[in-house]
């Protein structure tokens, strides 16, 4: 098999986003595809998968030129797309989610529900996940929805699989097993695109590289022997720091502390304390419940049985409204389901929560609310051409950044990052970090719940380990390393201190 | 083929196409323009006015009876808008008319019943009064819509399906003995006009609508009710009271649906309660639709709105005029809905 896109153009109105790009791709390759936000990579593979239509080039599929007007026909081609942003059904099933648009049927033609949830359990298995087939898509975590996505284009027999960022929301181990999947279907002959900020993961499991830069073709090569500064110097033009960015804070008083948090199923007997100027981190892996425990905190995750302390006081937040009274901010994960209100311009989307500051007699003073806006947009560095402009006119990227951009300027006591630099691009990534620490030094108290071993410990100067919703260990300073992260996330316990 | 040539600097073709397909406001803007030809043409060949004076005043009269005709729909498809965006439905409406229209003629029937005439109140207090209280009323019954969708958590299809039947039957119930007449002071509400035209009604659409397009774009909450109609939990998760603004916006919607009992019952004098506002919940749907509100929530405008009533008002009127046989409206009317939203269909990009 051989895939080729020659000679592509694209634009959005005056925005030349893909200018004459040429991409092949054999059997048996894994392909990064790589380059900042809003480099175009999505694009581009949109229009391979159906969703846009280029304005100009060709696709040829094993030397025959073919058109893909709609994702359908991409997919009869035998190319699976799984998207940036989460694509499933909330109100079915996972398995027929998985099967959606090409259903299993017994020979009566009805559905055949008990081989679909079989074949889904054997994915499963094999990936060594434990998830019930018959379950709701809609009570499952952003975590599991990845991987029901990433499951379904492994169950559609695809020759080529276009995978676009698709481990933002997993842990370590999950990423290994979906690298081994992966691996397995390479031996097999299938090609697969991978997009990712994460350039690890990209020297792990990829054969090839590109890298495109506002719509250009800037580097190429195969995998082996790359490093990845280089890559990243391919990306964003000049080296990227790596070093941890703790540094020694006056710490102030303790302005929140939890004691014994407990919800059905979900996380028991959590307690800590935070003080202002702190970055706290919360990491485990699928199902420790993080996101759970703090959006309970912020009163949005229902009823909880323990004891919340803000600034000392006892504090029970029912709703979101009086969190953010409270002073309580709570940056989501999940951008497309709980960051982004898609009919809504990007000011909207960048300011919502500060609109019951900026009015004046219950109107709103669009002149202050972009004032503030604006302020986030320099330091965030977000690329965009009018903040008039839909939020979904944004890469991946931007629109995360638009989602902080909303809290930053709510100027709350405690905030709340969880996943924050989701798709974000190894240059923007430092800028947040730089955002976020920049918030501690004025005294902010600051939570980071991520997945990501190494922005735990380059950000925070204490992290919790969660497993299976409980808080398995605490590390700080030099005890924050991969290794002893893993361990704890994985069930291990906390070694005495010598 | 060169790629880069048809897009700098746009043509004004190029650029009316892209509005014609993306905007809707537009394209409705233009239905109406051409219904509104169609009728003045119409019009022209049915009178025989022999002056374009005479003409002139023909066109005039038939636009403002138009107008005031259709302003109780108009002011309550307004609250409807806001009910749709948000991603809900009302169907209460008829219903809370007439409850309200019965409330307020009872408040103030001058027979011995009368509720503020047992109380001794009488002349323009008693009216000020009525009206407060009709407001009021119109409020809290839409509220009580809003408590069952938001705290209840009941779709709103259901919890307005069910206020409908029941506002309706306990309002025909309490009626049953009674037959109400009004005060002369009380119909200056709606009457009150100039040269013998009765312009107040379209006034106060005119005032309202004003009023809801400020709202829907300047203040919090008007923003509030686009963004809950277009991604609920990320609403919440921004620090908005979702449930409050719910119930506001079924709220907001009673007090409209009040304003437009007031107009008529003071129009009009009287009400039947079996068939007044009956369907009103269909019309005020069908003129949101018209009008480029999407049913699933999040987009939509109170432009969009008013011209939506406006074009189906101006159907209806057309038909009157080429003498359609009536039994053949509602088709038409159907005709309209499908053949506005088949329009407006955005491309799917
Ligand atoms: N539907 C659209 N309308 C207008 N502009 C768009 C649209 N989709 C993408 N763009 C623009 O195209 C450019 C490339 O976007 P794309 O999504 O391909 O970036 P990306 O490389 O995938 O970035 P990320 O890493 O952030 O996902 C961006 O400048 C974006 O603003
Ligand atoms: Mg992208």
């Amino acid at each position: 098999m051989t895939l080729e896109m020659r000679n592509i153009y694209k634009s959005f109105g005056a925005n030349d986003v893909l200018k004459d790009i040429s991409f092949s791709l054999k059997g048996g390759e894994i392909c990064a595809l790589l380059g900042e936000n809003g480099a175009g990579k999505s694009t581009l593979m949109n229009i391979l998968g159906g969703v846009l239509p280029a304005d100009s080039g060709s696709i040829l599929l094993d030397g025959q030129e073919v058109q893909f007007p709609t994702p359908a026909k991409s997919l009869d081609a035998g190319i699976a797309f799984i998207h940036q942003e989460l694509n499933l059904v909330n109100d079915l099933a996972i398995y027929e989610n998985m099967f959606i648009g090409r259903e299993l049927k017994k020979k009566s033609g009805l559905l055949d529900a008990a081989a679909m949830m079989a074949r889904c359990r054997e994915v499963f298995a094999h990936m060594d996940i434990d998830l019930d087939p018959a379950a709701m898509v809609r009570d499952l975590d952003a975590s599991y929805k990845q991987i029901v996505e990433i499951a379904r284009a492994l169950l559609m027999n695809a020759s080529v699989i276009i995978m676009d960022e698709p481990t933002t929301s997993l842990t370590d181990p999950e990423i290994d097993r979906v690298f081994d999947m992966m691996r397995t279907l390479q031996a097999k002959g299938v090609a697969i695109v991978f997009i990712s900020h994460k350039l690890k993961e990209v020297l792990a499991v990829c054969t090839r590289y590109t890298v495109l830069r506002d719509g250009a073709m800037v580097a190429q090569g195969p995998v082996e022997g790359v490093t990845v500064d280089e890559l990243a110097t391919h990306m964003v033009g000049h080296q990227v720091r790596t070093e941890s960015l703790r540094q020694e804070r006056a710490l102030g008083k303790e302005v929140l502390r939890a004691e014994g948090l407990g919800q059905e199923n979900r996380f028991h007997d959590v307690s800590f304390s935070l003080r202002a100027g702190e970055v706290l981190g919360f990491t485990g892996l699928l199902g420790d419940g993080r996101s759970e425990l703090f959006q309970a905190i912020f009163g949005s995750g229902g009823k909880y049985r323990g004891q919340l302390y803000l600034e000392g006081q006892p504090v029970r937040v029912h709703s979101t409204r009086q969190a953010l009274e409270l002073g309580i901010g709570y940056v989501p994960r999940d951008r497309k389901e709980n960051g982004i209100i898609k009919d809504m311009d990007i000011l909207e989307n960048g300011s919502i929560v500060t609109w019951p500051k900026n009015t004046r007699l219950g109107v709103l003073d669009w002149a202050k609310v972009r004032e503030g806006f604006s302020r986030q947009v320099e330091g965030l560095k977000i690329k965009m051409d009018s903040e008039k402009d839909p939020i979904g006119s944004l890469s991946g990227g931007n629109q995360q950044k638009v989602v902080l951009a909303k809290w930053l300027n709510a100027g709350p006591k405690v905030l709340i990052f969880d996943n924050p630099t989701q798709g974000v691009d190894v240059g923007a990534k430092e800028d947040i970090y730089d955002t976020v620490l920049a918030l501690a030094n004025q005294g902010v108290a600051v939570v980071v719940l991520s997945s990501e071993a190494q922005e735990i410990i380059r950000l925070c100067d204490r992290a919790l380990v969660l497993y299976h919703g409980r808080v398995q260990g605490e590390l700080s300073g030099e005890d924050m390393t991969d290794q002893e992260i893993m361990r704890l996330a994985t069930g291990g316990e906390t070694r005495g201190r010598v | 083929m060169d790629h880069t040539e048809n897009k700098k600097a746009p043509g004004v073709l190029s650029r009316l196409g892209r509005a014609w397909r993306t905007n809707p406001l537009f394209s409705t803007g233009i239905a109406l323009i051409v219904m509104v030809i169609v009728q003045t043409v119409a019009l022209t060949m049915n009178s025989s006015s022999a002056s374009f004076g005479d003409w002139f005043q023909n066109w005039l009269l038939n636009w403002v009876s138009l107008l005031r005709n259709n302003s109780a729909i108009g002011i309550i498809a307004l609250g409807m808008t806001f009910v749709i965006i948000s991603g809900g439905i009302d169907l209460s409406v008829g219903s809370v008319y007439v409850a309200v229209g019965a409330f307020t003629m009872m408040l103030l029937d001058t027979g011995p019943n009368g509720w503020l005439g047992s109380l001794g109140l009488g002349g323009a207090p008693a009216i000020l009064i009525a009206l407060v209280l009709a407001l009021l009323f119109g409020g809290l019954l839409g509220e009580g819509n809003g408590l069952l969708i938001s705290y209840g958590r009941m779709p709103p299809f259901i919890a307005t399906l069910g206020a409908m039947q029941i506002l309706r039957s306990v309002t025909q119930y309490c009626m049953k003995l009674q037959s109400p007449t009004l005060p002369e002071g009380y119909k200056d509400i709606a009457r009150l006009g100039i040269g013998g035209q009765q312009l107040m009604p379209i006034f106060y659409w005119a005032i309202l609508a004003a009023a809801m397009y400020f709202i829907s774009k300047k203040t919090p909450f008007g923003r509030y009710v686009f963004a809950i109609g277009s991604n609920e939990r990320t609403t919440r998760l921004s620090g908005v009271d979702v449930r409050k603004v719910k119930r506001r916006v079924y709220a907001l919607t009673g007090l409209l649906v009040a304003v437009a009992a007031v107009i008529q019952t003071s129009r009009i004098g009287s009400m039947d309660y079996a068939s007044a506002g009956s369907g009103f919940e269909m019309d005020a749907i069908a003129a949101v639709i018209v009008g480029g509100t999407s049913m699933s929530g999040g987009r939509g405008s109170i432009v969009g709105t008013v011209f939506g009533t406006l074009i189906v008002a101006v159907m209806n009127n057309l038909l009157n005029l080429i003498g359609v046989d009536p039994y053949l409206s509602a088709a038409f009317k159907g005709a309209i809905i499908i053949g506005a939203v088949l329009l407006q269909r955005k491309d799917k990009a």
